[in-house]
Order: structure tokens, then C-alpha cells, then sequence
């Protein structure tokens, strides 16, 4: 098909138009219309919930969806706040586990 | 608690669209989410079982009882059955009631029976058996030791406990750490993967371009202007986010400019990644072709793979409205019979389709061989949104070493571009569709005029709201002050009274 393309474009002279040529405009979506960041999401339930429950498992996987969340990021101001709220939350819930005050069972 | 409810109102946005179905993301998500609680849960139930674990040994152990080997022996019958005699009390003794246990306690020491009270309840409460041995942390720092040597030492000598622990220690904590070895690993593989899943898109998207982008290639013998920057040198592809490529080109006859969207499989994240070995996706491309309003007639085609192409009749709004699934027709060569044909008129298919993109793709023994990665193509002038004229084409990308593979789909676009800018109904095939377009555009216009209605009236409604409020503030307001000044009147009326009474 290319190749009668081809002919067919030189018989009918070249299809470019330099003068109608309109520079790259970048598509403008409103922050509504964005994908919802479900890692983000998952990551700031299980943040909290590593905290509140003094949980490990919740924190780590908190942090494993933080990762998903920030590799995932598109657009920098829009994602930043909830990623870093389950980054906070996470490292929190970490801290607390692992340095804060031990409880008995933590001791052994 | 003011934490918690601090957290609970900025999830409040994210929830709400959580609920919304959108797309396939939903199944995977909540499919992640059950996943996860799943985990929750058996981890809880892990350290549940396994502090009560603790706790059982906690029960029996103490280096007191190492000390003295006759201790050590008589305590044994508490947890194994061996001798048959004492198998009797302690099988009574395993379902937790206190009445059979004084029995094995008598010969043994004192520090027994304050071990064995606690393990009953530990099976109960967590929380508080380790709230009662707060006050012991000494005791507690060692038992650990004790623990595991009483499941293998029973039957040793004393030297050989003393020399166990150290032994199977290691083991015992490395299981403690195994959540942070797990995540640990997790999350290097996962940064690993996204360096490598990265690059690999990255390849893929250049694979394109230099195969179709690069000079004397097919968009830069069609297009003036190639890139999303500005100048001559400007770059081909624009980068979203990790997996999204953007080209675009403009300045060709017939069209305002094409725009094409690469959008490759999630690479770079090792969760979605290993969703995709469930739940297989390819490396979608999408060619939207802005054509000028003059160049395309009223022409509603699509073309797709059947069931594709029925849920598109059923889903996609202009299809839904103007086309229909269209019969192949006697007499002539039609596209492969895995193809479905969308059109608003038999007349419009018929021209579109034509003998040359038959033979190059969507006939039968071309498209076996050509269309593999044809997904769909759909032309309509009606479109929703900023472009209403618009072709678009969509493509799955081959891998990078075979981007020839798509050499002839892609040559399906300028040669679109070119078709249907010069293709020009009859005025008796015309008629239909304008119709259906006027009628379209009336109901549109109605619809707006209604909605247009709908809000003036609210409005209206509102503004009476406030009026009556206002009115009512000021009637309220009114009252108030007629009162005020009553009750003035009535004292200047009762002052001098009272004054005069004063007075005298």
C-alpha cells in the first residue's frame, strides 16, 4: 500500500502544506478529568492504618505503594500531596515500629 | 483519634471516585484491595498464632527449670503426654480449665503455677496477657532462650540445651524479619524494574520514530512540520508520565494535524506488571486525525474486529446515533470475515473500503498476514468532543526489532487523509444523512435549550429564595424595631412615672 501510496502522492504533487502547519499544542485536562490514583489511595489507607494499629506489614506496604504511586506520576503538583501524606504516614508508622517506644512483645 | 479523623475527610475525594467504575482499573484495584486485606488478615492471624506461641512457651519455661535437672524432668508431663498415667490429667488440662492442673503442679516448684495461669488467657487476650508481664521485663527477656529449647530438649541432656539456643536462634529471627526482608526485596526489585522497564519503553517509542518519523520516513514525506516542539529540530515524541508517548505532526492538505498517543504496556511497575501476566494488555496506538472542516463530507464509518466492533455500535455515541453494522454485499470482494464493518450507509462503506486497502490489508489473505495488529479504525464527523471531524486509527505496536510489521497500517493514515478529504457524496446519497444530522442537531439544540431553560428557572427559583429570606430578615427586623420602639414609648410613658413617684 505504501507503494502505491507513493505514486499516487507524486502524481498529485506533495501533500505537504508547510503553510497550514499549527505548532503542538499540548492537550489541556483539567485535574478532574485525571485517572484516579488508586496506589496512592491504597498507599494512604495502608499508612494509616500501619500507624494506627502499630502494624508493620501496613507500613511497608504503604511504602511499596508510595513507589507504585510516585512511578506512576504524571503530573507533579497534582499527585505530590497525596504520595507524600502516605510517604509521611508510612515512615511514621515505621518509626514508631521499629524505634519508638517497644512495647513487650516487640522485645523479643 | 483526631488523627484518624483528620485522614478520613482527606480520603473523602479519592473514595468517591473509588466507587465510580472506570474501566478495567477497577477490577485490578479492587482485586489489589482484597489481596491486601487478605494479607492484613493472615498476618494478623500469623502473629495472633504466633504470640500465643510465645506466650505457650513463656508458660513453661524459665531458667529455673534448667537449672535443676529434677525440676526439669517433672515439668515435662505438663506438656507431653508420654507417660501414660499422667496423659489423662494433662489431656484435661489442654482444654484449659483450672481443676486438673493442681494436680501435675503439686510436684513442682513455685514459679509453675504463675507461669501456667497466664496461658489459658493468652489463647483469649493478647493485649492484656502482655499488659500483666510488663511489670516482668526481665523474665521476659529471657525466655526466648527457654522457648526453644524446651521443644527440643526435652528428651536431652542439660549441656545440650545450653548449647541449642544459639543454634536455632538464627532461624527464629530471621522469621521475625520476614515482612522487612520481603517488602525490603520487593521494593528493590521494584526500583530495578522501573530503571528497566523504562528503558525498555523508551526503546520501543524510539523503535517508532526512527522507523516512521525520521527524515524520507512516511509522516515526514506527508507532514510539514513533525515533533511537539517548535523549530526545525524540535523533538519527535513527547513523554507522559513513564508509559505515554505523544507524536504529532501537522501541515498536510486536507487535515489540521495528527496526533498520535503510544501507549505502551506499565513497564515500569512491577505491580502492574505482574497484573499483566493474569491479565494479559498490548502496546495500544492511537492516530487522531484532525481533518479541516471543508475536507470531509458527512461520512460515519468504523471498522474493527466483530465483537469490538459491535460493542463500539453499542458504546460509541456517533455510532450509536448514525451507524449500524453493515452486511458484506454481493458481488464484490469485503474485508476479512473477522472484520465488522460500521457504517451509516451501505454507499459510504462501499466507497471507502476500497479494492486497493482490500488487497493491501483488510482482505482476506492480507489480513492474516498485515493485520495483526490492526485493533480499529474509526471516521466520523460527528465526533464528541473539541475536533468533531477526526479519523482515528488504532493500532497494537509490535515489538521494537519488527516495527516493520506495521508499515502498512500505518500507510493506512495518509491514505485515509487523502480518501476521504477528496471523497464527495452524491447529492442523492447526501440527503439521508444531512437529515439525520439536522434532525441530530435539533435535538442537540433542544436539549440545550432545555438545560438552558432548567438553569434560568433554578435561578429564578433561587432568587425568589433570597428575595422571600431577605424579606422575611426584614420583616423579622421590622418587628423588632416596631417593638423596640414600643417598649421605648412605653418607658418614656412609665418614666416620669416612675420619676414623679421618685420624686416625691
Amino acid at each position: 500500500m505504501s507503494s502505491h501510496y507513493n505514486s499516487s502522492s507524486s502524481a498529485s504533487n506533495d501533500p505537504r502544506q508547510p503553510s497550514s502547519a499549527k505548532p503542538f499544542v499540548a492537550p489541556m485536562v483539567s485535574p478532574q478529568d485525571l485517572p484516579v490514583d488508586y496506589s496512592g489511595f491504597v498507599a494512604v489507607i495502608c499508612a494509616v492504618a500501619g500507624v494506627m494499629f502499630r502494624y508493620k506489614l501496613g507500613s511497608w506496604l504503604a511504602l511499596i505503594f508510595c513507589a507504585q504511586s510516585l512511578a506512576n506520576m504524571k503530573n507533579m503538583e497534582n499527585d505530590m500531596k497525596q504520595i507524600s501524606m502516605a510517604m509521611m504516614f508510612a515512615i511514621m508508622g515505621l518509626m514508631t515500629n521499629y524505634f519508638g517506644p517497644a512495647r513487650p512483645g516487640k522485645q523479643t | 483519634m483526631a488523627r484518624r479523623h483528620s485522614s478520613s475527610s482527606l480520603f473523602f475525594t479519592p473514595l468517591s471516585s473509588f466507587l465510580l467504575p472506570r474501566g478495567g482499573d477497577t477490577l485490578w484495584y479492587l482485586l489489589a484491595l482484597l489481596s491486601i486485606f487478605s494479607l492484613l488478615l493472615h498476618h494478623l492471624s500469623l502473629s495472633a498464632s504466633a504470640d500465643s506461641h510465645f506466650e505457650g512457651f513463656d508458660a513453661d519455661d524459665d531458667e529455673s527449670l534448667d537449672d535443676d535437672s529434677s525440676l526439669h524432668l517433672t515439668s515435662i508431663p505438663l506438656r507431653t503426654p508420654p507417660p501414660p498415667s499422667v496423659t489423662l490429667t494433662s489431656s484435661d488440662s489442654e482444654s484449659h480449665h483450672g481443676p486438673p492442673n493442681p494436680s501435675p503442679k503439686s510436684p513442682s516448684d513455685s514459679s509453675p503455677p504463675s507461669d501456667l495461669h497466664p496461658k489459658p488467657s493468652s489463647t483469649a487476650f493478647d493485649y492484656w496477657d502482655e499488659d500483666e508481664f510488663e511489670g516482668l521485663p526481665v523474665v521476659e527477656s529471657e525466655t526466648p532462650k527457654s522457648t526453644d529449647s524446651v521443644s527440643d530438649s526435652e528428651s536431652d541432656s542439660d549441656s545440650k540445651t545450653k548449647q541449642e539456643p544459639e543454634a536455632v536462634k538464627a532461624p527464629r529471627s530471621l522469621k521475625n524479619y520476614v515482612i522487612e526482608i520481603v517488602c525490603g526485596s520487593f521494593l528493590i526489585m521494584f526500583a530495578i524494574n522501573f530503571f528497566t522497564g523504562k528503558k525498555e519503553n523508551e526503546r520501543i517509542a524510539l523503535a517508532w520514530a526512527t522507523k516512521f518519523a525520521t527524515r524520507d520516513s512516511i509522516f515526514d514525506r506527508n507532514f510539514s512540520l513533525l515533533g511537539v516542539g517548535e523549530g526545525n529540530d524540535s523533538p519527535l515524541l513527547l513523554k507522559e508520565g513513564q508509559n505515554v508517548f505523544r507524536f504529532y505532526a501537522s501541515g498536510r492538505r486536507f487535515c489540521q494535524g495528527l496526533m498520535a498517543t503510544m501507549e505502551l504496556k506499565s513497564r515500569h511497575d512491577l505491580i502492574s506488571k505482574l497484573y499483566n501476566l493474569v491479565v494479559p494488555c498490548k502496546d495500544e496506538m492511537t492516530f487522531e486525525v484532525y481533518m479541516n472542516d471543508e475536507a470531509m463530507d458527512c461520512v460515519v464509518l468504523a471498522l474493527a474486529r466483530k465483537k469490538a466492533g459491535k460493542t463500539m455500535v453499542k458504546e460509541v455515541r456517533d455510532l450509536q446515533k448514525f451507524a449500524s453494522l453493515v452486511s458484506p454485499p454481493s458481488g464484490r470482494k469485503w474485508v476479512a470475515e473477522d472484520l465488522a464493518v460500521v457504517s451509516e450507509s451501505k454507499e459510504v462503506a462501499g466507497d471507502l473500503i476500497t479494492e486497493v486497502v482490500l488487497e493491501q490489508v483488510f482482505g482476506d489473505k492480507a489480513f492474516e498476514k498485515y493485520g495483526r495488529g490492526f485493533i480499529s479504525m474509526h471516521f466520523s464527523d460527528q465526533h464528541s468532543g473539541a475536533h468533531k471531524k477526526m479519523l482515528v486509527f488504532k493500532f497494537a505496536l509490535p515489538d521494537a526489532n519488527h516495527m516493520d510489521e506495521m508499515t502498512r497500517l500505518v500507510a493506512l493514515v495518509p491514505y485515509y487523509i487523502d480518501l476521504i478529504g477528496r471523497y464527495k457524496l452524491s447529492s442523492q446519497a447526501r440527503s439521508k444523512p444531512e437529515a439525520a444530522r439536522l434532525k441530530a442537531a435539533q435535538e442537540a439544540y433542544k436539549e440545550l435549550q432545555n438545560a438552558r431553560q432548567e438553569a434560568l428557572q433554578k435561578k429564578k427559583a433561587e432568587q425568589r429564595k433570597l428575595q422571600e429570606e431577605a424579606e422575611t430578615k426584614l420583616s423579622a427586623e421590622a418587628l423588632r424595631k416596631k417593638e423596640a420602639k414600643e417598649r421605648a414609648r412605653q418607658m418614656k410613658k412609665a418614666g416620669p412615672k416612675v420619676k414623679m413617684t421618685r420624686g416625691h
